[in-house]
């Protein structure tokens, strides 16, 4: 546990030989794809023979079907969100994108006064966001909480994203680093905490190497058209563009390189920012994690995830969401410690407290997923 | 009845082994034959159930008891609970389900969304869809038209067809307006807005100069378009599945995502397309209520794919493998159609 950074001064010292833990073990995953697709395909019936209305019933039990199914040492997370609550959200949700769609197709200046509005809405909801979504999940009785506040989440998510567009994106890697870490470092266990300590390096040399990755792609790519007598450098005095067939398998080549190419992308990427942050986050005392995500094996599900979508008009998305969270499970470990016992729920604790009762009024989910 | 299981105290994370014992009106939780707590059935909260998951009791003080058999079901639960589970895992509601469920979803986007729009428009003041028409109409011109450079006198001629078939299908020519514009963003084109502003290029008026009844088979087919209201329908529809895909397929992932995505945008197509024939068909109908011919309107779709293939010469190559992108169908299926 060597730093080469300055430890800042207000932490204790490090070198504080943590308690052994009293558990150690792999997160585990017991849904079944079979199970889920019946959860799923009732949700979808009923949701549309309810014009959507069903589909606030059909997040709670996808999302209770999911918590209840991971486990840590025997005992599963809860997702305690009330239909109701996710239901207010989406009708919410609908109106605004009603008047956004029927404003900008009819006034187009509407459009625009949306987009500004939206800017300074964003922080606001994703903090929102977060707040209920942590708030709604339990493990052993006691609550995750989110407190996060609009100034920080406006500079992270609306002001540096705009910066490094100036920069070319090359300030890219810090600003996602700067999100994951507020996203992160706001969360607590009851009233633990979570520590983290993300380095800019890793988001760097990882954005670096899945700029490397997608390039060789492409040129493998190129490569293999290149075989087939097509070069993409030069269309528009070649033969081939002269024949339908050939120019069909151009257009589908390069369908299919894309789809590559954001696959070996996304799972390098998650595979290597995941880690990153499980292994550098911990409720200090409470519990520490590793994951050990692998980049080629989650590539690969997410390929053929993707093919079993297309192949069977949607029907295998149940597996495909089972079978992620299966593998995510697998290489996430979680350590225990023997504070994890004697955890108290805060919020639960003072559930009269006035400021229960007015976060109350604002608990909806305002996400439409 | 002894059910095995851990004993949750309010807000803390610490739990202990417990058996929950059911007399009639209460349920008791001991361990060792020590009582930890006793709690009223009528006081406990229960959760609808889900498979493989064990069904938990919710005490009034904040304190839970989890069954360890995760089949276990409370005989005190009322039979309502357990019935969205037990459809979930009926395998003949599930095929049903898998069988009606595009059925369903197909009914919704395409029929009852679009005529929901249409009513909702209807039930708008006049003066608000006016006022939205002319709003987007005004983008357009400032965009993509310029003045009319047409001599006055075949404008006029070109608004005497206008008002005449206005006149023989008795429409309002407050509200069904010609205009005239010179375009070389649309080239030969012409298209109608919402509320019964139809624009005509001069391009256009001049290809179909020696056909008038050419150009009255496509200002028909731009009346279609406004009577049949698609517009409304189109942006209704493209609103409702774009929800309808958010709501069931929230949480994709990026790939999957491209690829239904994309699905929609072809069957967005598709519908553009069946107005595309819905206004054809218009056209042909009042053609020949009008005494005209419906070759008149294939003459119309000839000269502008003529017009069109000398533009873009080498597109059109590609033009058959794109027909599925396409938001018109064929020129040859148009012309098909009018002649037979």
């Amino acid at each position: 546990m060597e730093s080469i950074h300055p430890t800042p001064p207000e932490t204790t010292p490090a070198v504080n030989e943590p308690a052994a833990p009293i558990f150690s073990g792999k997160v585990q995953f017991s849904g079944k794809g079979g199970e889920f697709f019946g959860i799923w395909i009732v949700n979808i019936l009923l949701s549309v023979l309810t014009l959507g209305i069903y589909s606030a019933w059909a997040k709670v039990r996808t999302m209770r079907y999911f918590y209840g199914h991971t486990r840590i040492d025997g005992h599963s997370f809860d997702y305690l969100a009330t239909p109701m609550q996710i239901l207010k959200g989406r009708i919410l949700a609908v109106i605004v994108f009603l008047i956004y769609s029927f404003g900008s197709s009819f006034f187009p200046l509407v459009g625009l006064l949306f987009a500004i509005a939206f800017i300074f809405l964003m922080p606001w909801i994703i903090n929102q966001g977060l707040r209920f979504n942590m708030r709604m999940t339990r493990h052993r009785n006691v609550r995750f909480a989110f407190k996060g506040d609009y100034g920080e989440a406006f500079i992270n998510f609306i002001l540096l994203p705009i910066a490094s567009i100036f920069t070319l994106y090359l300030l890219m890697p810090y600003v996602l680093k700067r999100i994951d870490t507020y996203i992160h470092s706001n969360i607590s266990y009851g009233d633990t905490p979570l520590t983290v300590n993300l380095k800019g390096e890793t988001y760097y040399l990882t954005a670096l190497i899945c700029f490397v990755v997608s390039s060789i792609t492409m040129v493998i790519f190129m490569a293999v058209l290149g075989l087939f007598g097509l070069d993409l450098m030069n269309v528009e005095n070649q033969q081939a563009a002269q024949d339908p067939a050939k120019m069909g398998i151009m257009f589908g080549g390069l369908m299919i390189a894309y789809v590559f190419m954001i696959a070996i992308v996304t799972a390098v990427w998650a595979a290597a920012i995941r880690n990153h942050i499980f292994d550098n986050s911990q409720f200090e005392d409470v519990a520490s994690f590793k994951s050990e995500l692998k980049p080629i094996p989650f590539a690969i599900l997410l390929l053929t995830n993707m093919l079993a979508i297309v192949f069977s008009l949607g029907l295998a998305y149940p597996w495909t969401k089972v079978r992620t969270s299966r593998m995510l499970a697998e290489v996430t470990t979680v350590n225990i410690y023997p504070s994890a016992l004697n955890l108290v729920d805060t919020a639960q604790q003072e559930q009269s407290s006035f400021a229960e009762e007015a976060a109350n009024v604002f608990d909806i989910d305002l996400s439409l997923t | 009845m002894h059910v095995q299981g851990h004993y949750f105290p309010k807000a803390s994370s610490n739990y202990q082994q417990g058996v929950a014992n059911i007399s009639d009106t209460c349920v008791e939780i001991s361990y060792d034959d020590q009582l930890i707590s006793s709690h009223a059935i009528s006081d406990i909260t229960l959760t609808s159930g889900l498979a493989g998951l064990a069904d938990e009791l919710n005490f009034n003080d904040g304190s839970r008891f989890i069954p360890t058999d995760v089949n276990y079901r409370w005989p005190f639960k009322a039979n309502k609970h357990d019935l969205l589970e037990r459809l979930e895992k009926n395998k003949w509601a599930i095929i049903a389900a898998v069988i009606f469920t595009p059925l369903f979803m197909w009914l919704m986007l395409y029929k009852v969304v679009p005529a929901i729009a249409v009513y909702s428009v209807d039930t708008l003041p006049r003066s608000v869809v006016e006022q939205m028409g002319e709003q987007s109409f005004t983008i357009i011109e400032k965009l993509a038209l310029d003045d009319s450079e047409l001599p006055n006198e075949q404008q006029t001629k070109v608004h005497q067809h206008f008002n005449t078939m206005l006149n023989a299908l008795s429409l309002e020519p407050s509200v069904y307006r010609l205009s005239l514009y010179k375009s070389e963003a649309f080239g030969a084109n012409a298209f109608a807005m919402p509320h019964g502003r139809i624009v005509v290029t001069d391009e256009l008026a001049n290809l179909l100069a020696d056909k008038p009844n050419a150009l009255k088979a496509v200002l028909l087919h731009e009346i279609g378009h406004v009577v049949h209201q698609h517009s409304v329908r189109m942006t209704a529809q493209s609103a409702a599945s774009t929800i309808v895909l958010a709501v069931i397929f929230g949480d994709l992932e990026g790939i999957a995502e491209v690829v239904l995505g994309t699905g929609a945008s072809f069957a967005q197509q598709g519908f553009s397309r069946d107005m595309e024939r819905e206004a054809d068909s218009y056209a042909l109908i009042q053609l020949e209520n009008l005494g005209y011919s419906s070759n008149d309107f294939a003459d119309a779709i000839e000269a502008l794919q003529g017009a069109h293939t000398s533009e873009n010469e080498h597109l059109e190559k590609v033009n058959n493998l794109l027909e599925y992108l396409s938001s018109h169908p064929s020129a040859q299926e148009r012309i098909d159609n009018a002649r037979k």
